[in-house]
């Protein structure tokens, strides 16, 4: 019962993954795109730790946390660059 | 009972990721979209995540793993918002035509005399 559960969930966050691929491609500023970049890895996350969950495999947890953390990471480091230029 | 309560968290946050979604595409300018990207971090992923926590136990493998990615977006996420809503105002990116007020503009300006 609960295994299917979480492929459920895992799929549907990949499915609301995907249209933000557009969002990506075509947003009109530079800013656009990193809201859907951050949005993307965010679903990345739940995804893996869902299925992590249904494989009973531990290494997924390691690569959403390692994931998770790196990403909010790569927004600070654009939002930084940015504002303030390369240095 | 546990499998019920997986559902309904799950539910939650899938119904709140999927507003966040819609939001991200059709909202006009880039200052809406940074809410609507907070937004379904906050109600949309931490539901998710404590579906897993009350699927698995919070001191299993698999939640605690999930608590800590839990903690980690609620302190991160706000402040990645943040920054990127600022920068994109330093840098002049223009809000949508039909906004009414733009409080930040006089206080910038006001700083700089």
């Amino acid at each position: 019962m609960l295994p299917d559960v979480y492929i459920a969930v895992a799929l549907a966050e990949i499915g609301l993954a995907a249209p933000l691929l557009l969002r990506l491609a075509l947003g009109p500023s530079i800013c656009d795109r990193v809201v859907a970049l951050n949005a993307i890895s965010t679903q990345a996350t739940l995804t893996l730790l869902c299925f992590a969950a249904f494989a009973q495999r531990t290494i997924y947890l390691d690569v959403g946390l390692w994931l998770s953390s790196f990403s909010y990471l790569g927004t600070l480091v654009w939002a930084r660059y940015l504002e303030r230029g390369l240095l | 009972m546990t499998a019920a309560l997986v559902i309904a968290a799950a539910a939650v946050g899938f119904v709140f990721s999927l507003s966040g979604v819609v939001g991200i595409l059709r909202m006009p300018d880039v200052y809406c979209r940074i809410q609507c990207s907070s937004k379904t971090v906050t109600m949309g992923a931490l539901p998710v995540l404590l579906a897993l926590v009350i699927g698995e136990g919070p001191f299993s493998v698999y939640g605690s793993r999930a608590l800590l990615v839990c903690g980690l977006l609620a302190v991160v996420n706000p402040a990645a918002s943040h920054a990127l809503a600022r920068a994109a105002y330093r840098i002049g990116i223009p809000m949508w035509h039909g906004a009414v007020e733009d409080q930040p503009k006089e206080q910038w300006l006001a700083e700089r005399e």
